[in-house]
């Protein structure tokens, strides 16, 4: 049994009696009340308190429980859960309430898992820090001056302080995997299509994904098992197959791992000098090893996160025309209904919010489509290709998370175009819409492989964690 | 009348104007060097995620729960006497 599993561990102790559960879940609440790192838009304590004490009630009559049941939980504001608040920690929803529940949510409560709390994050999905939202910025699990990485900060920073056994997040353009490596956790975005987006709001459907943030390996494996799938409410998703325990104790087989990183993400002006050397010292310890790990070419990060950019903010221009306060949300009145339209979204959107918009509708339009849109879907069709080939040549890729440390709070909303290129790194990897794992091995690894791969990127971590 | 719509118009966002930072992402995208063509047909493999129309969901209509109804109603911005008030649309 691998013994860094939260799950794991919180399971033997409520089978063996050690724990109970309602003593579990209110101390994990408590813990977030008490907190100052302001994780938590809505906390679902009497809820939490209820199940907990069902499953209590079970142990107590000697039945069997399911490995999640019991276990804590947080997720994100941009996930319905029916009859709770969804924010997207936003001003304009924040007194809407999810007429019904994502599947991935809904997987894990089926399982037993017990949600504590919807975490503050970018106001749907809409920044790298988590200080774009209603709620105030998120601090950091490691240092409250600092930012806690976004959009799915307050869930990182949950599962690196202990107050949840692990969160879901969603991940873009690297809201996941970003985060992950700020609060020094474990976070993957899976492959696209590998868990449902229904009940997720939508930020850039064509690259939107939800995934796990956790403290060990093994709770990544057990997570992203049971919200896998195919669901009629998505019709993008994809048959997958289970990721077995196996890959965490056998030996891996002789030229098993053949690795690449990409040279122009190193050997890049803006990447900062310790990270650069950090992830050169990694790439020699793998190497002594006897795996072999080939030097890539590939597109200039900065065309990276332009295309990247181009095509998310044209989709959620086209997501976020919805939110005008017709049937829902905060609406604010004028002279007529194109006036109702205009006050009500210039009011209640934030200015990052609309500077996507804006920059979205302005790509869609004339002047713009031919020549802007159209490239970068050009341009995306190139990297997806770039990146079949190869994966031809290595099964894996290995990469820093992002190219600077941890900013300061304050300091990234004065520099909207610095913040869009921190995601120099694991936007690629969205536009390809392959699987990557956030390891937090330093200032945080990302490794990537080709689609439905998870159970290699989750075997060779393992490996890597041994051997650094 | 100029059949370009402004951007305010179309983003229904009051003083819209272009920002800085994004032209700058739109003249990295625009200089970009590509190979590739538009002429070139959509590949439907494990590279692409579109979805094929033999694997949309069937057309069909899902009753909602008087749960889910309720909470839909309950999220409606305004209420008067009973009624679900909308937005005046017809302009004097």
């Amino acid at each position: 049994m691998m013994t860094d599993s939260e799950i794991l561990k919180i399971h033997n102790a409520l089978k063996t009696g050690s724990l109970s559960c309602s003593d579990l879940i209110a101390g994990k609440i408590g813990a977030i009340q008490k907190s100052s790192n302001n994780t938590a838009n809505f906390l679902l304590e009497e809820m939490a308190l209820k199940m907990a004490s069902a499953v209590d009630n079970k142990i107590k009559k000697g039945e069997e429980i399911g490995v999640l049941e019991g276990v804590p939980f947080g997720l994100k504001d941009v996930y319905m859960l029916q009859g709770f608040n969804a924010s997207g920690s936003s001003r304009f929803l924040k007194n809407y309430i999810s007429p019904y529940t994502a599947t991935a949510i809904k997987k894990l409560l089926d399982a037993g898992a017990i949600p504590l709390v919807k975490e503050n994050c970018d106001c749907f999905g809409h920044g790298s820090t988590s200080e774009n939202t209603f709620f105030g910025p998120v601090k950091n699990a490691l240092d409250e001056n600092l930012v806690a990485g976004g959009s799915s900060g307050g869930s990182a920073v949950n599962v690196a302080k202990g107050f949840t056994a692990f969160s879901i997040g969603g991940d873009t353009g690297g809201s996941i995997r970003q985060p992950a490596a700020f609060n020094r956790v474990y976070g993957l975005k899976p492959t696209y299509g590998r868990i449902s987006r229904f009940g997720l709001m939508a930020y850039a459907s064509s690259t939107d994904c939800v995934g796990p943030i956790a403290r060990s390996l093994e709770d990544i494996r057990i997570i992203t098992n049971v919200m896998s799938g195919k669901d009629s409410g998505d019709s993008t998703t994809i048959d997958s197959v289970p990721i077995s325990d196996s890959i965490f104790y056998e030996e891996a087989a002789d030229n098993e791992f053949c690795l690449g990183y990409y040279k122009s993400f190193i050997e890049n002006e803006n990447i900062e000098e310790k990270i650069k050397r950090d992830f050169y010292d990694m790439i020699g310890k793998i190497r002594k090893k006897g795996i072999e790990v080939k030097e890539l070419e590939f597109f200039d990060t900065n065309v990276l996160v332009s295309t990247y950019y181009v095509l998310a903010m044209a989709e959620t221009a086209s997501n976020l025309a919805r939110l005008d306060g017709t049937s829902y949300g905060e609406r604010l009145v004028g002279e007529g209904i194109k006036d109702d339209y205009a006050f009500t979204r210039s009011e209640n959107f934030t200015d990052e919010t609309k500077r996507r918009i804006v920059g979205g509708t302005q790509v869609l339009s004339h002047g713009y489509s031919e020549g802007i849109y159209k490239k970068a879907k050009i341009l995306l069709r190139e990297i997806q290709s770039k990146f079949q080939s190869d994966f031809s040549e290595v099964n894996l890729i290995i990469s820093p998370v992002t190219p600077n440390s941890t900013p300061q709070i304050g300091e990234s909303l004065k520099d909207p175009l610095l913040m869009y290129l921190s995601d120099a790194y694991t936007v690629g990897f969205s536009l390809g819409g392959l699987p990557t794992l956030t390891c937090p091995f330093g200032q945080g690894i990302q490794l990537t492989a080709g689609k439905n791969k998870e159970a290699l990127i989750l075997k060779f971590a393992n490996y890597l964690k041994s051997i650094i | 009348m100029s059949k370009i719509m402004p951007l305010e118009v179309l983003s229904g966002i009051k003083g819209a104007r272009p920002s800085q930072s994004i032209d700058e992402l739109f003249d990295v995208v625009s200089k970009a060097s590509s190979h590739d063509s538009t002429d070139m047909p959509v590949r439907i493999d494990e590279g692409n995620i579109n979805v094929t129309v033999e694997k949309l969901r069937d057309d069909v209509i899902i009753e909602s729960t008087n749960q889910e109804k309720d909470l839909i109603k309950r999220n409606f911005p305004r209420e008067k006497n009973g009624f679900l008030v909308v937005s005046k649309v017809v302009e004097r």
